[in-house]
């Protein structure tokens, strides 16, 4: 049996022992085969012994259950790791960010309380799925949707804490900001509600996300100040209709433009679905298309298209742009997609047209007008979560496929946020693909485009393969931590990222000699002086610890 | 998500009661039919093998098994005829390429016991 470090054999038997009263023994995991179960399995570290693993798990089914164990692990030392349904594949798993964690697995965990669908929003606790969520509705035809991210096995509540995203409206696409109200377990077992959730007997927790005084949710994502054990989130309301649309331009130039009448329209709430850039003449698809590229393979070319690709910088050349007005090949693509009462969209299409139409040469082309709810036999067609559909489909991105004979064993997301414009396109596109030429990272080939997750920002989110050669991922390690430390000097940095980078990652969110750490370390010290709760989680470290681990 | 043969309410009614008399667990009720444990397999199949092994291409499990196997036998996994449960319970708790392994919060040892009868239930034993 592993230990947890720094503590003795006998106090650790006896805080399983006090686990096992909590959870019934069934639940709590100590032999090596079961422990392994928590192992990151897309770690940067397959095969070499810095891997993080646990040194037990426990599986509370209750928020009391958790207090428990909390306090438990106070009494004793033992370091604690919570995971929601441990799918954050890419972003580590179920497994620990510090060696010999006991990870508090809250899977089993996984009712729903309460989906409202009079004023669209819903309740539930951290071992709940997109898949259950959405199954739960539509066997109640509640005419709600979700908002979920390509995997739809990962934890509503969990995914929100690490800020991931989805692809229906703007207002609902960022998961974490889309909540209302959590309850959290502290660090020393107590147990707070925030928002309208302080009032006893509260009747709009899940109705106004901030109650009043300071608004403290945020400190309870990507953090270790406490175990959310219920979420409350907005859900949109099923709309009746929706309308696919791209806009094509020409011209090289035309990006800029294209970038800032989208942010208009947006912003302005003029479209209303996830807005996807792709260029054709770059062979790049938007990024709701991608597993097509799995599926189906690259886009057809001629051998004058290709060789002229070759040739390319920055996704340009004189010749590709000359090229693509005389194949009739867009340069850029944007795809557009509305949802709402169909004369509504309509009329918002209408007006999208009239601004693009102010780029040069702009042409429109509409791709499907679907009545909602879309039939499920037909949603296969479509990327199914810009309907709120989960699936497993986005997995074929590094499985076995005819063009990808042979698969990765995993990946890590390289995900930097940059700013809404055409120029940081280009910009980024510049310093990274020089970056990971010399470092040698499969990363950023001819010309790539960010998605437009985030209101306004963008962000590129590009799969660094995991392989079974230790001395390549050693190689892509080194490479991913220079690329963070290079977008930091450009004033870029990751929306999110896997333990392994959590320091180098924060690191470059340094203004004023680190004045975010540092408040980070007070807050860590002043609710858990003993840092039993998820040590090194986005590199906060409790005061025992800082400084020992890189 | 979609299992192939549904059981009628008829079937599991008669699968149940033989399963309540304990004259069967992993026994066909009926011959060509679904055990009681396979039944209950089916479910676990369908909650988290279903998205990725279903029939299709659009299923990412489907899709790199027919890749590998080059028609030498078939992607979808519920018409393998040389699936032991001993491989079923490999593979589910250390998992393959993009899989990863599944612990038992999300499929108990038990509810393993009757994916790997499911799924094995044309393999010859």
């Amino acid at each position: 049996m592993k230990l947890p470090p720094g503590v003795k054999p006998k106090e650790f038997s006896s805080a399983l022992a006090e686990f096992e009263q909590a959870v019934g023994k069934q639940w709590v995991f100590t032999s090596d085969e079961d422990v392994d179960l928590y192992r990151d399995a897309y770690s940067p570290f397959l095969h070499e012994a810095e891997e993080r693993v646990a040194s037990a798990a426990v599986a509370p089914s209750s928020t009391e259950e958790v207090q428990q164990i909390v306090r438990t692990a106070n009494r004793y030392r033992i370091p604690l790791y919570a995971i929601s349904t441990g799918k954050n594949l890419g972003y580590g798993g179920s497994a620990p960010a510090y060696s010999g964690c006991v990870v508090v697995d809250l899977k089993r965990m996984n009712r729903i309380l309460e989906v409202n669908e009079a004023n669209a929003f819903a309740l539930v606790e951290p071992g709940v799925s997109y898949f259950d969520l959405y199954h739960h509705i539509r066997q109640r035809n509640l005419k709600v949707w979700i908002d979920c991210p390509d995997p739809g096995w990962g934890s509503v509540v969990g995914n929100a804490i690490d800020r991931g995203g989805g692809y229906t409206s703007a207002n609902y696409r960022n998961h974490f900001d889309s909540h209302c109200g959590m309850e959290v377990v502290l660090p020393n077992g107590e147990l707070l509600r925030t928002g309208m959730g302080a009032i006893p007997n509260a009747k709009t927790w899940q109705q106004y996300k901030s109650g009043c005084g300071p608004w403290i949710d945020g400190i309870f994502s990507q953090s270790n100040f406490g175990i959310v054990t219920k979420m409350g989130f907005w859900l949109m309301p099923q709309p009746e209709a929706y309308l696919r649309c791209t806009v094509s331009l020409s011209h090289y130039r035309d990006l800029g433009p294209l970038v800032e009448t989208l942010n208009y329209l947006e912003n302005a709430r003029i479209t209303s679905g996830f807005p996807d850039i792709a260029s054709p003449l770059n062979g790049y698809p938007p990024i709701g298309q991608i597993q097509l590229l799995f599926e189906n393979g690259p886009p057809t070319m001629t051998e004058e298209h290709k060789k002229l690709l070759g040739e390319v910088k920055l996704g340009y050349s004189g010749e590709l742009e000359a090229y693509g007005l005389k194949a009739g090949i867009a340069y850029w693509e944007l795809w557009l997609s509305f949802h709402g009462p169909m004369e509504v969209i309509e009329a918002q299409w209408q007006a999208a047209q009239r601004h693009f139409a102010k780029i040069d040469g702009a042409r429109f082309r509409i791709v499907d007008r679907l009545s909602l709810p879309i039939d499920p036999a037909k949603a296969e067609q479509y990327h199914e979560p810009e309907f709120g559909i989960p699936s497993l489909r986005a997995f074929s991105i590094g499985a076995r496929t005819p063009w990808n004979p042979t698969p990765s064993k995993g990946h890590m997301w390289f995900s930097p946020i940059i700013p809404r414009t055409g120029e940081a396109i280009i910009e980024a596109n510049r310093v990274f693909s020089e970056a990971a030429r010399d470092l040698g990272m499969p990363l950023f080939g001819t010309f790539t485009l960010p998605a437009c997750f985030w209101e306004r920002s963008f962000i590129f989110i590009l799969a660094t393969p995991v392989t079974e050669d230790p001395a390549t991922n050693k190689r892509y390690r080194e490479g991913f931590q220079k690329l963070i430390e290079i977008g930091g000097q450009h004033g870029w940095g990751e929306y999110r990222t896997a333990p392994v980078f959590q320091k180098a990652v924060m690191d470059v969110y340094s203004f004023n000699d680190h004045a975010l750490r540092r408040f980070h370390e007070t807050l860590k010290d002043a609710i858990d002086p003993n840092g039993v709760l998820s040590p090194g989680r986005y590199d906060i470290w409790p005061k025992h610890l800082r400084g020992t681990q890189s | 998500m979609r299992p192939r043969s549904q059981p009628t309410p008829k079937r599991l009614q008669a699968a149940s009661i033989a399963a309540v008399c304990g004259l069967i667990l992993l026994a066909p009720a009926f011959a060509g039919e679904l055990t009681v444990a396979q039944v209950q397999g089916r479910v676990v199949y369908g909650k988290w093998c279903a998205p990725c092994h279903d029939p299709g291409i659009t299923h990412p499990g489907t899709h790199a098994l027919t890749v590998k196997y080059q028609g030498v036998k078939s992607g979808v996994l519920l018409e393998w005829t040389d699936l032991p449960p001993a491989m079923v319970r490999m593979l589910v708790r250390h998992g393959i390429s993009v899989m990863p392994q599944f612990r038992k919060t999300e499929i108990t040892d038990a509810e393993l016991e009757t994916l790997a009868a499911y799924l094995s239930r044309n393999t010859r034993q």
